[in-house]
């Protein structure tokens, strides 16, 4: 499979590698009972907790934030750029405070585009992973498809989206599709095709069906694939739904807003609705880790060993 | 390794153990079982040929070979010699080409979709999504409608659970659990099924000696308070001694039972049966008959 497998890291790690050496370092005699878990046994020689230390661990993200934002600020006053050319973060923000109405209504148009064309491209991703994990003959038919699809920058089709549906929210909305489509299909197959051959075997030990098995092995497996693929193409339905704005006619949004302005000149405009979009993805993104927490807790991803 | 005696013992036809001069060789097995009930599995003359792509290989060959109810059956040999394959077609897993096949009074297909057969992996394969509790009754759940035998109750899993020692990690998922622990949620998932035979294939490889010897004695607690019958496939010659009733030493090319050992060891089983001269006859014996097997 040439496509990228941003999930192939984050796979399921095999859990019994993981815990065997602990295994090996338990009393001989001793029965089952005395056994400590292996997280026990990593977590005991843990350095002091020293707290200025883990609050600076903890705050870090946010100083990573200030100092960029502290260093753009000082570069474009100390340096006397252009407000045409790179305004300071300060006017945007306030620029943003003053107008929250505007962007709040063209941002609903964004996340509704890229909303949809997001479950859009997650939804046919499942179905042709689906049938690539249960067929042979699928699997090859479908994976030069989906070369090809990648091979293409896939946003000279929005114009073509524009002509088959005209001036509504399903051009941008297919064009987000399409960007998350690849990444879903190559996760979601690898997560349904990969599973423990052992366990595989074992619920044909008592005839599961291939739904059982589907349901209860296949699908569950390819959660984390599935959830690492979902981190990439939330911020590709954000860039699908901008471009299908921008390229497939609209007159809302935060791609159209940022292209009216461009045209006009309005550079607080332009700059408010890049940091509106970037603040959507963060969001969503923050979202989806939380999700993310509680439904894989069972997973080695989720390092919160409690 | 072997010593000349031991091995003149045991060609062919050579003098069983001592208590029970049991049929030794390819011979069928007439021993009354526990329950004084016939065989629960019973193989007759039957064959598999592997058709790879290069030549085809002569898996089994005219297998004959009962198991009476609440035996346990010990299979060893060198690698390639069948034994996995014996297990896969007793379990309905695969197919065979000629001979007959009984499961629990059926046939292995029929018996595999009535969930008459508790297979226990090499691996763990434990569902990395599901607690200790939950995993241990995976198997029960699966094509619950067509089950014949009843599966144990959610409190007997729990038992079981605990009589390994798992009590305090009922909630715990895998990947907190160490390999040996792994390995007692798989063999409880696989009694909880509550089937009358357990087919197990090399279920302890993967463990390290000590935990490895530790899981037997475990694993012999369990058969000891459901009483199934058991095949066990084996890599370990003190391992097939001291679980079984009676140890099927097999060749490869093509593969075939070359020797049955009875063993005469009293029950329940014990770490110091292990220093015991009988056991370690046994052993011997065992040894030497897969030596000459991997020899041919």
């Amino acid at each position: 499979m040439s496509a990228p497998e941003p999930a192939a890291s984050a796979g399921p790690g095999a859990p019994e590698t993981a815990a065997s050496p602990a295994e090996t370092a338990e009393p001989s005699a001793s029965p089952a009972e005395t056994e400590q878990p292996a997280a026990d046994e990593e977590r005991a020689p843990s350095p002091p907790r020293r707290p200025l230390r883990q609050l600076a661990v903890a705050a870090a993200p946010v100083i990573g934030v200030v100092l960029l934002f502290g260093l753009w600020e000082f570069y474009v006053r100390a340096a006397g750029v252009h407000v045409l050319t790179l305004p300071p973060p300060s006017r945007v923000l306030r620029h943003l405070v003053a107008e929250p109405g505007f962007y709040w209504e063209h941002s609903l148009v964004t996340i509704r585009e890229a909303t949809l064309g997001f479950w859009l491209g997650f939804s046919a991703a499942m179905v042709v992973a689906t049938f690539m994990a249960h067929s042979r003959f699928m699997e090859r038919a479908t994976l030069p498809t989906i070369v090809l699809l990648q091979s293409t920058p896939v946003a000279v089709l929005a114009p073509v989206f524009l002509i088959w549906f005209g001036f509504n929210i399903w051009p941008k909305a297919l064009t987000a599709a399409v960007f998350c489509y690849v990444p879903f299909v190559v996760n979601a197959f690898t997560g349904l095709r990969a599973i423990d051959e052992n366990a595989y075997e074992l619920m044909r030990s008592v005839s599961s069906s291939r739904w059982e098995i589907f349901r209860k092995l296949r699908l569950p497996h390819s959660l984390p694939y599935l959830f690492s693929s979902a981190r990439l193409c939330l911020g590709l339905a954000l860039v699908g739904a901008v471009i299908g704005e921008m390229f497939a006619g609209s007159t809302g949004g935060l791609g159209n807003t940022a292209r009216v302005a461009q045209t006009r000149l309005l550079v607080d405009q332009l700059w408010g609705s890049i940091f509106t979009l970037a603040l959507i993805g963060v969001i969503a993104n923050l979202v989806l880790v939380a999700v993310e927490a509680r439904m894989l807790r069972w997973h080695s991803s989720q390092t919160t060993r409690s | 390794m072997t010593e000349p005696g031991i091995a003149a013992s045991t060609s062919e036809g050579g003098e069983g153990p001592e208590p029970r001069p049991g049929p030794d060789g390819q011979g069928l097995d007439q021993r009354p079982s526990r329950d004084g009930q016939g065989a629960v599995v019973s193989l007759r003359g039957v064959s598999k040929w592997f058709i790879g792509r290069n030549d085809p290989t002569h898996a089994l060959s005219r297998i004959d070979l009962d198991v009476s109810d609440g035996e346990f059956v010990s299979v060893i040999g060198p690698s390639g010699c069948g034994k996995s394959t014996l297990l896969r077609v007793v379990g309905g897993l695969v197919g065979y080409e000629s001979g007959t096949v009984e499961v629990a009074g059926t046939t292995p297909a029929v018996a595999r979709r009535t969930k008459q057969l508790g297979f226990t992996p090499q691996t763990p394969a434990l569902l990395p999504w599901r607690t200790v509790r939950r995993n241990a009754r995976f198997l029960s759940e699966l094509n619950a409608r067509r089950a014949v035998s009843e599966p144990l109750s959610e409190q007997e899993s729990v038992a079981l659970l605990e009589t390994v020692g798992l009590g305090k990690f009922l909630d715990s998922f895998p990947n907190e659990l160490s390999g040996g622990m792994q390995q007692r949620v798989s063999l409880v998932r696989s009694f909880v099924l509550g089937a009358p035979v357990m087919l197990m294939d090399e279920p302890f490889s993967a463990l390290d000696e000590i935990t490895r010897n530790e899981m037997r004695y475990l694993l012999l607690d369990l058969w000891a308070r459901t009483r199934k019958t058991v095949l066990f496939v084996t890599h370990s010659i003190p391992e097939a001694v001291i679980l079984a009733d009676r140890v099927l030493v097999m060749a490869p090319r093509p593969g075939r039972i070359v020797r049955t050992e009875h063993v005469s060891l009293a029950r329940p089983r014990t770490t110091a049966m292990e220093d015991d001269p009988v056991y370690l006859e046994h052993v011997s014996r065992v040894r030497a008959a897969l030596h000459e097997a991997s020899a041919r």
